[in-house]
C-alpha cells in the first residue's frame, strides 16, 4: 500500500511538473506560430537581391554590347 | 560613343548608385520599422520608386514616340527604345517585388485585382513594343508600329495610378502623391524621397548610356553598309 501510495503521488508530481512547463511553453509556441519566424526577412532580401541583379544586369549588359560595337567601329576605322 | 552622352550617362548613374547606397543605409539602419507590417514594409522604399520610374521610362517612350512620329527623327526612336528597355527592367521589379511584399501582406503572392491586373498588362504592351519592332521584314515600318503601340501603352500609366481610388483594390490608398500632401512618418517619406531620387538618376544615366550605344550601333550599321 506504501509503495503504491509512493508510485501514485510520484505520477502525480511528474504529471504536475509537465503541465506547470507545458503550459507556459504552449503559449510560447502560439506566439512563435503567428509570427511567421524569418519568413519576411527572406522575401525582403529576395526583393532587393532581385533589384540588384536586375539593374546590374541591365548596366553591364548595355557596356558590354558598347565595348563590343566601339571594337568593331575602331576596326573598321582602322 | 559621343563625349557628351560618354561623360553625362556614366555621371548620373554614379550619382545614382551613390544615393542607392545611402537608401540602403537608411532602409536597413536609420527608418523605423512600420508597426502593422513590420520588416516586410521595407520592400516598400524600392517597390514604389521602381514603380515611378517605369512610369517615367514609359512617358518618354510616348514622348519620343509621337516626336518620331510627327518628325521622323531617328533619334526620338533610338531614345523611345533606350527608355523602354529601361521601363521594361523597372516594370519587372515592380512586378517581383510586389508579390514578395503581398504573400506577407496579404497572405497570397498575385491577385487579379485592378493595380496588378493593369501593371502586368504595361508588361505585355511594352513586350509587344519590342516585338512589334522585331516582326516587321521592314525596320522602318516596324518602328512606327512601334511608336504606336510605345503611345497606346502610355495611357495605361493615369489608369494605373487612379485604379486604387476608382475600383475596389487590395492596394492602399495613395500615401505620398496626394492632394492634402504625404501622410507618411517623415523618415520613412526621406526614405523613399532618396530612393524616388535614387532610381531616377539610376534610369536617366543608364538610359543614356543606351542612347549612346543605340548611336554607336547606328553608326557602324552605316559603316559597314558603305564599305
Amino acid at each position: 500500500m506504501k509503495r503504491w501510495k509512493k508510485r501514485v503521488s510520484g505520477l502525480l508530481l511528474v504529471w504536475g511538473a509537465s503541465v506547470a512547463f507545458a503550459l507556459p511553453a504552449a503559449a510560447q509556441a502560439e506566439q512563435l506560430r503567428e509570427q511567421t519566424l524569418g519568413r519576411p526577412y527572406w522575401h525582403v532580401f529576395l526583393a532587393y537581391a532581385i533589384t540588384l541583379i536586375l539593374v546590374l544586369g541591365w548596366v553591364v549588359s548595355i557596356a558590354r554590347r558598347l565595348r563590343r560595337v566601339e571594337d568593331r567601329l575602331q576596326n573598321d576605322a582602322g | 560613343m559621343d563625349k557628351r552622352t560618354g561623360l553625362v550617362g556614366p555621371l548620373l548613374a554614379a550619382i545614382g548608385v551613390g544615393l542607392s547606397l545611402l537608401l540602403l543605409w537608411q532602409v536597413f539602419f536609420w527608418v523605423p520599422t512600420e508597426v502593422n507590417q513590420g520588416v516586410v514594409q521595407r520592400i516598400f522604399y524600392i517597390h514604389l520608386p521602381a514603380a515611378w520610374v517605369a512610369f517615367l521610362a514609359f512617358g518618354i517612350v510616348a514622348f519620343a514616340s509621337a516626336v518620331y512620329l510627327w518628325l521622323g527623327d531617328e533619334r526620338a526612336d533610338m531614345a523611345a527604345k533606350s527608355a523602354a528597355e529601361g521601363g521594361m527592367i523597372f516594370t519587372t521589379i515592380v512586378l517581383t517585388t510586389g508579390p514578395l511584399w503581398g504573400k506577407i501582406a496579404w497572405g497570397t503572392y498575385w491577385t487579379w485585382e485592378p493595380r496588378l491586373t493593369l501593371t502586368l498588362l504595361l508588361w505585355f504592351i511594352y513586350l509587344g513594343y519590342f516585338m512589334v519592332r522585331s516582326a516587321t521584314e521592314n525596320p522602318e515600318k516596324g518602328k512606327r508600329f512601334a511608336a504606336v503601340v510605345g503611345i497606346i501603352g502610355a495611357l495605361n500609366i493615369p489608369l494605373i495610378h487612379v485604379s486604387v481610388l476608382w475600383f475596389r483594390s487590395l492596394h492602399p490608398q495613395p500615401v505620398v502623391m496626394k492632394a492634402e500632401g504625404p501622410t507618411l512618418h517623415p523618415d520613412m517619406l526621406t526614405t523613399v524621397l532618396t530612393g524616388l531620387v535614387a532610381f531616377t538618376f539610376l534610369f536617366v544615366g543608364t538610359m543614356i548610356l543606351r542612347y549612346g550605344l543605340e548611336r554607336a550601333e547606328a553608326r557602324l550599321n552605316v559603316l559597314e553598309a558603305v564599305s
